[in-house]
């Protein structure tokens, strides 16, 4: 992950999750590099720097030591529950808000219990790092599903009244609006196809599972959506405050899923699953969503045939770009989601855009191409698409790959005129 | 009727199978050594002691008894999964490391080389097993790992799928041969 | 069939001795009905000519007797069914549904059994052994069974009957020992090469004795005391071992062998293939593949002093 810079700190995690790690967050006093604090998000109270201050919405995220205690024995020490995505820093209260990763293994027969404190948020003061509240958006995450996507702090009405929330679109497909004081959940709308849950309890703020999706040893269920990946990975999305909507790059996927009993051997993967990826109803891979956050439904959706794996950015000419795996940096009306401009760079692209007004006084965009990560391996790393549990199954969603785009890595700028 | 000793271990045919009492004593002795060299497959092997290297140049010799037999190529197909090989190559098609059933081998694909890829490991993120695993797993897992690309005997396959969601046990499904270049020339880029 | 020690293993002889019954009174009935064809003068007028139409007059009775035998025979098997459904009513009736149950999940493995006492409610409580159970006498236990590899069939003899362990599948037993007492349980599906060394040693006890063996078992291993001990840790941490076997408190955390936090503590190494102790272990830790050739164990080689080492550290898991 990049580090954050806020409140004089620099903020940095640990990533590994499907290797058997321990996740952690950790300050460094900005002037001189020094260790200021550092949380666990696994294991005891102490380690994870909850103390007084605490003040967790639900039941179910109250009592002590439960970093221990929704834990088998030992299992917390290898539990995951890492830091890789997207920090958010409110100085109003000089709070962080941030993303930990899933629990390890996948195979989650081998972790019985709520594994406190992956697939959640943490919200944390930024100065000594203790935890304000913690909400787990997966209590026992069954899918990969990492939390750590991005927070857009807002301000806005909900049911008639201001609030100032936190607005996450979730790995399991749901558009979480969180009071940002409290961590309570205000709602939580699915934003893309679900059949792995039935929504979210706001009472007891636990997802609801659906039994039959549930992964068993030694079988594979079929049809489990959103997949492993998410409804949405890590990939941001843009908050354009003129128009009130959030445009949200994700991904209409489905998989099978298979799990078996996971070997921890230091230093080798910790997964205890196979999983083959396809794609999702309606036949398409990626999706661009306009969500309205105040009415909590969409307003336009654009579909595209690769999954979208690009940021998305929302300028002040009402226009949101991103860029997709056959290589197309494109721009959509923001209002309508009409496409106003397109243009074809040598690879995939699964970066995120960027505007800026050069020394010059013209406005560019930028955006790095060059197909790769999860999504792109295929093409990147030249795997084989005979095996359909290559990359953990995603290279079987996007078999057509190596005949739209080509590996690369550049950097391009476009210049706005006019 | 005497078995040589150390075939004896062979059950699918037993010394006094049904043809041996009914049919004449030339069919039975052809039954016998057709039976008795169909087993090679299955002979285990223990102890784990791997024969010493005897000649420099040529194929390890030890190759002989990894390859084509199919008691050492199941084990490996459990190790492979216990080691967690398939965490990073998935099952033969790559991940975070290179796929290892298509035809390009970036330290060569003989037994050899691929024991010594496991038990060194590689400098770019392949890890070392050395200590980890006994050399004797390495050669069993080696052996394996070049029937992903179907260079052993459809055979010797172990009837357990590669693959939790593949529908056809790898018995039954036609493995395409891929055969590299490389393969009986030797590793490509190493020096030593 | 199972003896009386288990809750199961008492319906189940009740019903055993009805199907002997029912089934003996048959046989009987046949074995009368075959006696009487031998000796019946069938087909030979009294005056010596064969009578080819003698059948006819008997005609009415035999079919009598036919309808009779048919029903007879389905009454029998309706009983039987009805029997074996009451049979299996009862033993899920048997277990009080509010009183506290154990649940305890085990796995076959190819050639042992991966032991977990599971408690839902606080999973850090849980607890991971090999080849043995421990239960308290008198408290039901809910045993959940599974395999990772191939059928196994779990069966403890004196307290309940066979139930298989299907790959991919999950069943379930209950059972509800009614005396302490040890008891030997068998792998009994023939599993691969070493299916006759996976035993399972059954401890009933009293709930005391179960509550300090729980509370035993879910301690860490201790730390290694000795230089010898020290060193055989350390080859344990680095080595081949802690790519396959669990001691809890230390970095080994693989699952695909037995748990070794507290091996000292059963009754026999290697499910029932050696009595525990020093020789065992030696034995054992030398040759795997000697002392159970075909087992998932490898050979490892190890040289004189490191396999005191290890023996002396593997002998203060108690
Ligand atoms: C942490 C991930 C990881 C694990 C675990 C892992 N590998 Fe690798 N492996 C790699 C990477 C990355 C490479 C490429 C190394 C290089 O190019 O230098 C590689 C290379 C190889 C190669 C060489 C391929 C060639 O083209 O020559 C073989 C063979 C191989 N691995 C087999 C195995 C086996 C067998 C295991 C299990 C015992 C295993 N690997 C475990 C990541 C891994
Ligand atoms: C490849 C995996 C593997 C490695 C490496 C391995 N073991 Fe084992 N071990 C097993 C398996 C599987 C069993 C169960 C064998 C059986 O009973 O069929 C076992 C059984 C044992 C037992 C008996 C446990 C019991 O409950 O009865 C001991 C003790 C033991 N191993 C010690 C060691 C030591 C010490 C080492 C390192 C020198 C080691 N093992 C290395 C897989 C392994
Ligand atoms: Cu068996």
């Amino acid at each position: 992950m990049a580090p954050l810079v806020a409140g004089g700190k620099v903020l940095v995690g640990n990533a590994g999750g499907e290797f058997g790690v321990r996740g952690w967050l950790a300050a460094l006093d900005a002037g001189s590099g020094r260790l200021a604090w550092k949380a666990y998000n696994t294991g005891p109270d102490k380690d994870v720097l909850i103390g007084q201050a605490f003040r967790p919405f639900y039941p179910m995220d109250r009592g002590k030591d439960l970093g221990i205690h929704s834990w088998p024995p030992e299992q917390w020490k290898i539990g995951g529950g890492t830091v890789w995505g997207w920090i958010s820093f409110d100085p109003a209260s000089n709070t962080i808000f941030y993303g930990t990763g899933n629990p390890g293994p996948w195979n989650h027969e081998q972790r019985p219990g709520d594994n406190k404190w992956t697939a959640g948020v943490f919200a944390r003061n930024v100065s000594t790092g203790e935890a304000k509240w913690f909400y787990q958006t997966s209590p026992h995450d069954l899918y990969d599903h990492d939390d750590i996507n991005e927070q857009i702090l807002l301000d806005m009405p909900v049911a008639g009244r201001m609030r100032l929330v936190l607005i996450r679109p979730g790995r399991n497909g749901y558009l979480y609006v969180l009071d940002r004081q409290t961590g309570q959940v205000l709602s939580a709308d699915p934003f893309g196809y679900i059949n792995s849950s039935r929504g979210v309890n706001l009472r007891s703020g636990r997802l609801i599972p659906v039994k039959e999706k549930e992964p068993q040893a030694g079988r594979v269920v079929r049809n489990i959506c959103p997949t492993a990946s998410g409804a949405k990975d890590w990939n941001p999305s843009a908050f354009s405050p003129r128009t009130g909507l959030i445009y949200i790059p994700h991904i209409n996927l489905c998989m099978d899923l298979g799990v078996l009993e996971a070997n921890y051997v230091v230093g080798t993967p910790y997964l205890g699953a196979e999983s083959k990826v396809y794609a999702g109803p309606g036949g398409y891979r990626g999706v661009l969503t306009a969500w309205d956050p105040v009415a909590r439904k969409p307003a336009w959706e654009v579909h595209e045939d690769l999954p979208l794996w690009s940021g998305a950015l929302a300028t002040a000419g009402d226009l949101v770009f991103y860029g997709t795996m056959d290589g197309w940096f494109k721009a959509v009306d923001a209002r309508s989601g009409k496409l106003r401009w397109r243009a074809k760079v040598d690879s995939g692209i699964i970066s995120q855009p960027v505007a800026y007004r050069g020394a010059d006084g013209r406005e560019y965009v930028a955006v790095i191409s060059g197909v790769g990560g999860w999504a792109g391996a295929l093409v990147s790393a030249q795997l084989d698409p005979r095996d359909n549990s290559a990359a953990l199954g995603f290279v079987n969603a996007v078999r057509d790959l190596p005949n739209k785009t080509k590996s690369g890595g550049r950097l391009f700028v476009f210049a706005l005129d006019g | 009727m005497r078995l040589p000793k150390g075939r004896t271990g062979c059950l699918s045919h037993p010394p006094l199978s049904p043809p041996c009492i009914q049919g004449g004593r030339l069919a039975c002795a052809l039954f016998l050594c057709l039976g008795l060299t169909a087993c090679d497959r299955e002979q285990r092997s223990l102890n784990g002691q791997p024969k010493a290297e005897t000649i420099a140049l040529a194929n390890d010799p030890r190759d002989l008894s990894y390859q084509e037999n199919s008691y050492q190529l199941s084990q490996g197909q459990r190790l492979y999964k216990w080691m967690n090989c398939s965490g990073c190559h998935a099952n033969g098609g790559g991940g975070m490391g290179p796929p290892l059933m298509d035809d390009e081998w970036r330290y060569g694909g003989r037994m050899e080389d691929i024991v010594r890829t496991i038990l060194h490991g590689r400098p770019n993120g392949m890890p070392r097993f050395e200590g980890k695993i006994t050399e004797q797993e390495a050669w069993q897992i080696a052996s394996y790992v070049r029937s992903l690309s179907a260079q052993q005997g459809q055979d010797v396959l172990s009837a357990r799928p590669d693959s939790m969601s593949a529908s056809e046990p790898p018995t039954l499904a036609e493995r395409g041969k891929v055969l590299p270049e490389n393969n009986l020339t030797g590793p490509k880029d190493e020096q030593n | 069939m199972s003896g009386g020690d288990g809750l199961d293993g008492a319906l189940f002889n009740r019903l055993f001795a009805l199907f002997l019954i029912v089934s003996l009174t048959m046989l009987a009935l046949v074995l009368a009905f075959l006696a009487a064809a031998w000796f019946r003068r069938g087909g030979v007028r009294q005056d010596g000519v064969a009578d080819e139409n003698g059948r006819a007059s008997r005609e009415p009775l035999l079919r009598a007797l036919l309808i009779g035998w048919t029903a007879l025979i389905a009454i029998g098997l309706i009983g039987l069914t009805f029997a074996s459904f009451l049979t299996d009513r009862g033993m899920a009736d048997a277990i009080p549904p509010d009183r506290r149950t154990i649940n305890i999940i085990v796995t076959a493995k190819q050639f042992w059994w991966d032991v977990n006492y599971a408690f839902d409610n606080e999973p850090s409580k849980n607890i991971r052994t090999a080849n043995e159970l421990h239960l308290p006498v008198g408290v039901p236990a809910r045993v959940t069974l599974k395999s990772s590899d191939v059928i196994h069939s779990f069966w403890i003899p004196n307290l309940a009957g066979k139930q298989d362990l299907i790959p991919g599948r999950v069943n379930d037993l209950v059972l509800l020992p009614n005396r302490t007492g040890v008891f030997r349980g068998q792998c009994a599906e023939f599993c691969g090469i070493q299916h006759a060394h996976m035993a399972l040693d059954v401890t009933v006890e009293s709930r005391a004795q179960f509550a300090n063996w729980l509370a035993a078992q879910g301690k860490p291993a201790p730390a290694p005391a000795s230089p010898l001990q020290k060193a055989g840790y350390l080859y344990v941490m680095n080595r081949e071992c802690s790519g396959c076997h669990a001691i809890a408190g230390t970095a080994a955390n693989a699952t695909v062998g037995p748990d070794l936090t507290h091996l000292m503590s059963r009754r026999s190494l290697a499910a029932g293939t050696l009595p525990m102790g020093r020789a065992g272990l030696y034995a054992w830790v030398a040759d795997p593949q000697g002392v159970k050739p075909g087992n998932n164990m490898p050979y490892v080689g190890l040289d004189a002093n490191e396999l005191h080492a290890v023996t002396a550290y593997l002998e203060t898991l108690k």
